[in-house]
């Protein structure tokens, strides 16, 4: 088993969103695919380091795509029909299409619809079984206003990313027992987005 | 009736939530997929659900609108002709 390294990690809110610019198309996006572009950006650098057909993306999205799912079927009735552009982001899965197209990432994905509890160890597997050299995991959690009665959880608006690799030391060397995602990514003081 | 360009740029970039572009920096005769705009299919069909919303144009064949989604110039005599005999 060799060692594996967090080379890069970063969060980002809804704050991050409403002042954030990433080309054109990112207004299309729904608010997940907003949040897990914007936070895994600032591990591009690390990202080019590597060819990318041997990154790996892992996601969870706390609450799949419900907040889309919700926005759809409010619209369903709409005239002229529903928005193709909002049909496409009823896929949990979509941020991890938008991360590949922005960064060039074309190894194997994995996408859970729940917590994160799973997303490094699944990562883990993904670099101890050489299918990948590196690994972009990423976590959303977004509850929009019309969620908050569905689903009995707060609004919120967040996503973390964790770069994982086999060179370091990069921030840190991954341990055993420290595999909680949101927690390394809150105590590693992810820097913020610099526009 | 003809309709102007610049309004029709203006509810292409609301209808595609098009970011850091205004409708002045949209060419009236630009092609509005691949090279120039830069729009792909799911826009494609986003623009035939503005033309139903906002101008009443139902688009049921895709062959039918292709050579209207050349650029804003041939959307807006497509929109104009339409109009025209509706």
């Amino acid at each position: 088993m060799s060692k594996l390294f967090i080379t890069a990690c970063s969060t980002a809110t809804r704050a991050d969103v409403a002042t954030a610019r990433l080309g054109n198309r990112f207004g299309r996006m729904d608010l997940a695919s907003q949040l897990a572009l914007l936070t895994v950006e600032p591990l591009a650098e690390q990202l080019r380091a590597i060819p990318g057909h041997r990154i790996a993306i892992v996601l969870a999205a706390r609450v799949g795509s419900l907040p889309t799912d919700v926005e759809y079927w409010k619209g369903r009735h709409a005239v002229g029909g529903l928005s193709p552009t909002l049909f496409t982001y009823t896929l949990p899965s979509a941020a991890i299409g938008e991360i590949a197209i922005r960064h060039g990432l074309t190894g194997p994905n994995l996408c859970f619809v729940g917590d994160s509890k799973d997303v490094l160890s699944e990562a883990v597997e993904l670099l101890q079984t050489d299918a990948a050299d590196g690994c972009v995991c990423v976590y959303t959690h977004v509850v929009s206003p019309d969620l908050t009665a569905m689903i009995s959880l707060p609004e919120t608006a967040q996503a973390g990313a964790i770069f994982l690799q086999r060179n370091g030391p990069g921030l840190m060397e991954l341990g055993e027992n420290r595999r909680d995602m949101e927690s390394l990514c809150a105590n590693l003081r992810a820097p913020k987005l610099t526009k | 009736m003809a309709i102007a360009t610049t309004e029709l740029k203006a509810q292409i970039i609301e209808s595609l939530n098009l970011q850091d572009i205004t409708p002045d920096q949209i060419e009236d005769d630009a092609p509005l997929f691949g090279a120039g705009l830069g729009l792909d299919s799911i826009d494609a069909l986003e623009l035939v659900v503005m033309l139903e919303k906002n101008y009443g144009i139902v688009i049921k064949d895709i062959e039918e609108g292709r050579p209207a989604f050349r650029s804003v110039r041939t959307l807006a005599e497509f929109i104009a002709a339409r109009r025209s005999t509706s």
